[in-house]
């Protein structure tokens, strides 16, 4: 038992870390368009022309900003934009699907906009797709969308279970980059859930009303809820498809503490992305999004720093099954099989 | 020997109706553009002048709009095209004041910075047989004092007080269309190349 290595105590409580961030990001998306109409009534000096809603307004965000601003009409630009690419003080960060959308668009290079790209990659690099799992606020709905599949599931109601090939979202990604390169405008942002997200909540606060992409974001909804359990993120996001290329050979990984596994199969099944934790088969489309870490009963998951997967290491030693083999063993003789999943 | 009749009648008369048809169709093919004057959509300071060039670069995520303090800067929907998620500002509704927070904060070459004086959105032209000083229905001048640039861009003519007239220092900002009284317009950006302030401005 002494040699069974423990994951730390922390990682099990990621998850909920991981709500908070999502959540926070979320309502920073729709606070910030409020922020803005604030700005513009204060910058017009409006405040006694208003009707009453958009005086309750004005005054809410005042309450909100006041301790931190002075002058809101300036200061306030301080954090502006969305998930897509936005500022803060002054620093600027985008999506890398938008800097390799705009290179495909325009067929070159313009370097301090792919700057703007640098940490969120240099980040992918090390934690893999993380922005699916930690950041993305379209990631926030889809969710809450698999929680309200599970409730309509446990209601006795027929939600979507089907599965597609997974390489399909690489496709999509290629052939977005491709439409943007023929028509010569950043395609891939049509059909990537959090661009779309961002800028139709900035619309329908700021500008008065969702534009078409908010139909195309409740149709994945949709999908996800009656064809294919998180759909979209596992067989179509373009944006996926460009994080899990990035993050392959990602440094931090998750791993099955084989010692410790009894072979519950829960971690695949609460993983969003349909992995396959239980046969060490993470691949690179797994965002470190710490649920199966969260959900197992022996902690027999643990993050290690590592290039690639560990390759199967066999039945988890908890498992009725891995007991079955030792009993079996026990009987006759030691096995090269058996050695092997010792020696792991 | 009916049906053969019936078919030979359908390809006589599709081919007399093409022939008829025939003189129009050139026509519409050779008719000259017709000019489309209603909501011109000005790109906002600091744009790429070929608007190809600038649905390029644009990647709309829309931080030009988010921090415009007017909030004149709207994007284009699905009508849009290509040109979806763009920016552009519709004159009539709101004029851009160009404070060019909107060129500091976008992340790629699309706004690029340009001096307020070098801005080229379009330039404004009085419809002179609309505008209320030019038909001598009553003093107004609203475009000419709003003008964020002052005399360089618009200013009344000499011998008369209130008949105001563009000048090239004029960027297109649209600030005098928001606000010229008149209900259709007679104020109107326009693109630059199209050359008719010259015209008007003698």
């Amino acid at each position: 038992m002494s040699r069974r290595s423990k994951p730390f105590f922390v990682w099990r409580h990621l998850n909920k870390l991981r709500w908070v961030t999502l959540t926070l990001v979320f309502l920073m998306l729709i606070l910030l368009p409020l922020l803005h109409v604030y700005q513009t009534y204060v910058a017009a000096r409006a405040y006694d022309l208003l009707p009453l809603s958009e005086k309750q307004l004005y005054d809410t965000m005042e309450l909100i900003t006041a301790p931190f601003v002075s002058d809101p009409a300036s200061e306030l630009d301080a954090i502006k934009g969305n998930t897509w690419s936005g500022t803060f003080w002054g620093f600027k960060l985008s999506d890398p699907l938008a800097v390799v959308g705009q290179i495909a668009a325009a067929q070159s290079i313009y370097w301090p906009f792919f700057l703007t790209a640098l940490i969120p990659i240099a980040f992918t690099v090390i934690f893999g797709r993380f922005f699916c799992g930690w950041i993305c606020p379209a990631t926030f709905l889809y969710e809450l969308n698999t929680n309200l599949g599970a409730w309509l599931h446990w209601a006795g109601l027929k939600t979507g279970n089907m599965h597609f090939d997974r390489r399909m979202k690489y496709g999509v990604l290629a052939a977005g980059l491709a439409l943007s390169m023929l028509t010569g405008s950043v395609m891939v942002a049509a059909v990537y859930p959090p661009a779309i997200l961002g800028r139709e909540i900035y619309y329908a606060i700021a500008l008065g009303g969702f534009g078409s992409g908010m139909i195309f974001f409740l149709g994945t909804l949709l999908f996800d809820l009656l064809v294919a359990r998180r759909g979209f993120c596992r067989y179509v996001c373009p944006g996926g498809a460009l994080y899990s290329l990035i993050g392959r050979y990602r440094v931090v990984r998750i791993r099955r503490i084989v010692e410790s596994c009894n072979d519950c199969a829960k971690c695949n099944a609460v993983c969003e992305f349909g992995l396959d934790p239980l046969r060490d088969n993470f691949g690179q489309e797994c965002n470190n999004c710490t649920a199966c870490i969260a959900i197992c009963p022996t902690d027999a998951l643990d993050f290690t720093i590592r290039l690639t997967d560990y390759p199967y290491q066999g039945p988890g030693h908890l498992g009725r099954q891995y007991r079955g083999q030792k009993k079996k063993q026990g009987s006759t003789s030691a096995t090269p099989c058996g050695q092997k999943a010792e020696a792991l | 020997m009916k049906r053969r009749s019936f078919l030979k009648n359908i390809v006589v008369g599709t081919a007399t109706l093409a022939t008829v048809m025939l003189p129009y169709g050139v026509s519409r093919l050779l008719a000259p553009g017709i000019k489309i004057p209603k909501r011109n959509y000005l790109r906002p300071p600091g744009a790429l002048k070929n608007d190809a060039e600038f649905v390029v670069a644009c990647i709309g995520c829309g931080l030009c709009g988010e921090v415009c303090p007017p909030r004149c800067i709207r994007f284009h929907g699905r009508d849009g095209g290509a040109k979806v998620n763009t920016p552009y500002i519709d004159a009539a509704e709101k004029g851009c004041i160009l404070c060019s927070k909107c060129i500091d904060v976008c992340p790629t070459n699309a706004l690029t910075t340009t001096p307020i004086e070098k801005v080229d959105m379009g330039i404004a032209e009085i419809d002179r047989s609309a505008c209320y000083p030019w038909v001598d229905q009553g003093i107004c001048g609203a475009c000419v004092s709003i003008c964020p640039l002052g005399d360089k861009a618009i200013s009344f003519k000499m011998w008369n007080q209130y008949r105001p007239y563009v000048r090239y220092g004029c960027v297109g900002c649209g600030l005098c269309v928001e606000v010229c009284p008149h209900p259709s317009k007679p104020i109107w950006i326009v693109d630059r190349s199209q050359e008719d302030v010259a015209k008007h401005a003698v």
